[in-house]
């Protein structure tokens, strides 16, 4: 029975329309993948050496047992954004003699080799082998090494039954944010306290038990609820929530783009997709905190002018990449409905200039860094708004990938991002701006002002040619119109 | 007011619709029927503009489909559920496409309260968003997504499939009305030989992409339609 299954898996996984895509995807997948498994194999390896470097005289070990814990709710909060729920196509098999505890042991166990149940193997498999070759006792190692694993099966089948509770998320984020304050203040030495737990653990081989009759618990408690509610109408059914819908009147003093912008603020808002999209573009607003807190960056402006370029363009590169694919589900609506195309791209140019502002607005405590940074944001926004939205726009013209608006994106199985033509449109949209600023500033003898009126002044010219680019947008959305109604039909 | 001249699509060496010429005049209410892969779709989607000919062009009102968007404005249609907006409520759904067609508040709740029968209490007030409702409500909610705007031409593929009785009879006095109305062409597709000779002044069978019967109704029409698909009839 298990063999059918998995030959069920193997054609569902083989045959989707995401693993059907061009060698060159696929290729550009396996090096993204292997990078991603070299550095978690780099990071176990060097993880000893660097703390035996940075704290000498303390034992790799406790330290980090001590930390772990900020690994494990890590953990659960990417799992949170990124893991799918385990949806098998059951309803075909509820019907036919398969008993139905072998479908839920199944759809358990598949949970069980998700990717994310893999990251800790890649980084805890060498940085246990390199604690055996360091003359740590293999007894001990071995079952710490398991426990960590138990560990982590347990965060999966926690996260399977929570099913993506927001609540759980906004519990787990406000602990780790708290504990992570706590910790990094010295308020409390939260480590040490959670250290005595993994420390114990490591030194007493035997409380593995524990850890595993965690996981095997919380497993049964997914096979349990599962079990009970192995029907149309519950488990496998999807929530129908009661709408709340909100007032969007006030937007009418936009005008004739009110229209769209209500819907696409109505799109954002209802899609889970959209929204994932919209919490990561929040991020890029933190881009600054890295560049502008370290000293080294000082004297590499060009740097600094990258992160700039960042802070503002979250949404606009997140979300924009993906512009027509937006409206994939009812594109054929769009064409044929009294909208021209024209409007239409006005409308998501909007939109995007829209954000760029507020992310702007949003990034006012910058100033704390100094004005120099701050006008080097203000350039970039610039720029954002008169350059990268219509290269943007531009690029969305030559994305035909529809996208499922209310399902997350699954880790590496949303390829768009290397779609190749895309990766070539992001270049112009990151280097531009650098190079507007750094020739300059090279030019007038290191002169910051002269590289930041430069980029500053790019935006605005861009600008000026506002209906020039756009309908130059437009007639290269014209002519893929087909193309594009055919890619997003196929589901 | 349409006009389909040498029409043709092609896919690698399948062709799926060959039409030399058919005319529609204003104000006329046409059925089309024909088996599945006849090529009523692909007709529609022509008319639209949501494919590209493989030969041949449409004119509606004079206006060529694939050369400029000017027939958007007088032409609405349901073809499939991608007509459909699905994060948004119904009723957020109606007024967008009346932002859309220039039609206010006031103006889409007017026509919409013609239609209380027709939706029997389950499109609005639902507090749900399109994609939650069952796919015959969501049907009634395109269909009448489609009058919205007074439109000139009306497009509508498959009607009646997936409607309850009491509701399939509903649309059918509705496109009657529709077509009574000499202002307004209607083009309905379906399945339901019965259904398409009532609400039609004029049938065209399409088979294997091709026009093989083109009748105005009369009495007969209904039985030489039957023997036609029964198969008792040579081509």
């Amino acid at each position: 029975m298990i063999k059918k299954f998995l030959s069920l898996q193997w054609k569902e996984f083989a045959r989707s329309a995401s693993f059907q895509k061009g060698v060159a995807i696929k290729i550009l997948l396996f090096f993204a993948a292997l990078y991603f498994g070299g550095m978690a194999i780099f990071l176990g390896t060097g993880i000893y050496f660097i703390i035996k470097k940075a704290l000498p005289g303390q034992d790799p070990m406790v330290i980090v047992n001590n930390f772990l814990i900020f690994w494990f709710m890590l953990d659960l909060i990417i799992r949170y954004f990124m893991q799918q729920m385990p949806v098998m196509n059951i309803k075909p098999l509820m019907v036919v003699p398969i008993k139905q505890k072998t479908i839920i042991h199944f759809l358990l166990g598949k949970t069980m080799i998700s990717f994310f149940n893999f990251i800790p193997l890649f980084i805890f498999l060498p940085y246990s082998i390199v604690l055996l070759f360091h003359g740590y006792a293999p007894l001990h190692v071995i079952f710490w090494f398991l426990s960590v694993l138990a560990i982590t099966q347990s965060l999966n089948f926690l996260n399977v039954l929570v099913n993506k509770s927001n609540t759980v998320f906004y519990i787990v984020l406000a602990l780790l944010v708290l504990l992570g304050a706590l910790e990094y203040f010295q308020v409390y030495k939260v480590s040490e306290l959670f250290g005595v737990v993994f420390n114990g653990i490591y030194n007493h081989p035997y409380l593995v038990i524990v850890p595993m009759a965690l996981a095997g618990f919380l497993y049964y408690l997914n096979f349990d609820y599962l079990n009970k509610r192995f029907y149309l109408d519950n488990a496998i059914s999807k929530k129908i929530k009661e709408v709340k819908t909100s007032d969007l009147s006030w937007m009418d003093r936009f005008g004739k783009l009110a229209t769209f912008l209500k819907n696409d603020v109505r799109m954002i808002w209802r899609n889970k997709r959209p929204r994932q999209v919209l919490m990561a573009s929040a991020f890029f607003l933190f881009y600054g905190l890295f560049f502008f807190t370290q000293k080294a960056y000082d004297d590499m402006p060009a740097m600094v002018a990258f992160a700039s370029i960042f802070i503002t363009a979250g949404f606009l590169f997140s979300f924009g990449q993906l512009v027509p694919s937006w409206d994939s589900e009812h594109y054929k609506m769009l064409m044929s409905q009294n909208i021209s195309y024209r409007k239409y791209l006005e409308s998501k140019w909007y939109l995007m200039v829209l954000a760029v502002f507020i992310s702007f607005l949003l990034s006012t405590p910058y100033i704390y860094f100094g004005w120099d940074k701050y006008a080097m944001i203000a350039a970039g926004a610039s720029f954002n708004i008169g350059i990268n939205s219509f290269v943007t726009l531009f690029g969305g013209a030559l994305n035909r990938v529809p996208v499922k608006l209310n399902e997350k994106a699954k880790a590496f199985s949303n390829t768009q991002g290397f779609n190749p033509t895309q990766l070539l449109i992001a270049l112009p949209k990151m280097l531009l701006p650098v190079l507007l600023f750094y020739i300059p500033y090279l030019i007038t003898g290191y002169n910051l002002n002269a590289g930041i009126i430069t980029l500053a002044a790019s935006g605005l010219v861009g600008l000026a040619f506002r209906n020039f680019f756009l309908n130059q947008i437009e007639k290269v959305y014209q002519k893929g119109k087909y193309k594009t109604i055919e890619a997003f039909g196929e589901k | 007011m349409i006009s389909i001249q040498n029409i043709s699509k092609t896919y690698g060496q399948n062709t799926v619709l060959n039409i030399n010429s058919l005319e529609i005049p204003k104000g006329q209410s046409f059925g089309l029927v024909g088996n599945n892969g006849a090529g009523k779709t692909t007709l529609f989607s022509l008319l639209l503009d949501l494919i590209q000919p493989t030969t041949g062009h449409i004119s509606n009102h004079g206006i060529k489909v694939h050369e400029s968007e000017d027939w958007k404005p007088f032409t609405s249609s349901f073809i499939d559920e991608s007509f459909l907006i699905g994060y948004l409520t119904a009723e957020e759904y109606f007024y967008f496409i009346g932002d859309l067609r220039g039609q206010n508040k006031a103006d889409v709740d007017a026509l919409l309260a013609q239609f209380e029968d027709f939706f029997h209490g389950e499109i609005l007030n639902q507090k749900k968003y399109l994609r939650d409702l069952s796919k015959g409500n969501q049907k009634k909610a395109g269909i009448v997504a489609s009058f919205i705007g007074n439109p000139e031409v009306v497009i509508l593929d498959e009607p009646f499939a997936n409607l309850d009785p009491t509701t399939q009879i509903r649309l059918k006095g509705i496109i009657k009305n529709l077509a009574a109305d000499q202002e307004t062409t209607v083009l309905v597709s379906s399945h339901d030989l019965m259904h398409v000779t009532e609400v039609s002044d004029r049938i065209v069978v399409l088979n294997k992409g091709e026009v093989v019967k083109d009748i105005v109704k009369s009495e007969a029409t209904l039985k030489e339609l039957e023997a036609f698909f029964a198969g008792k009839e040579e081509i």
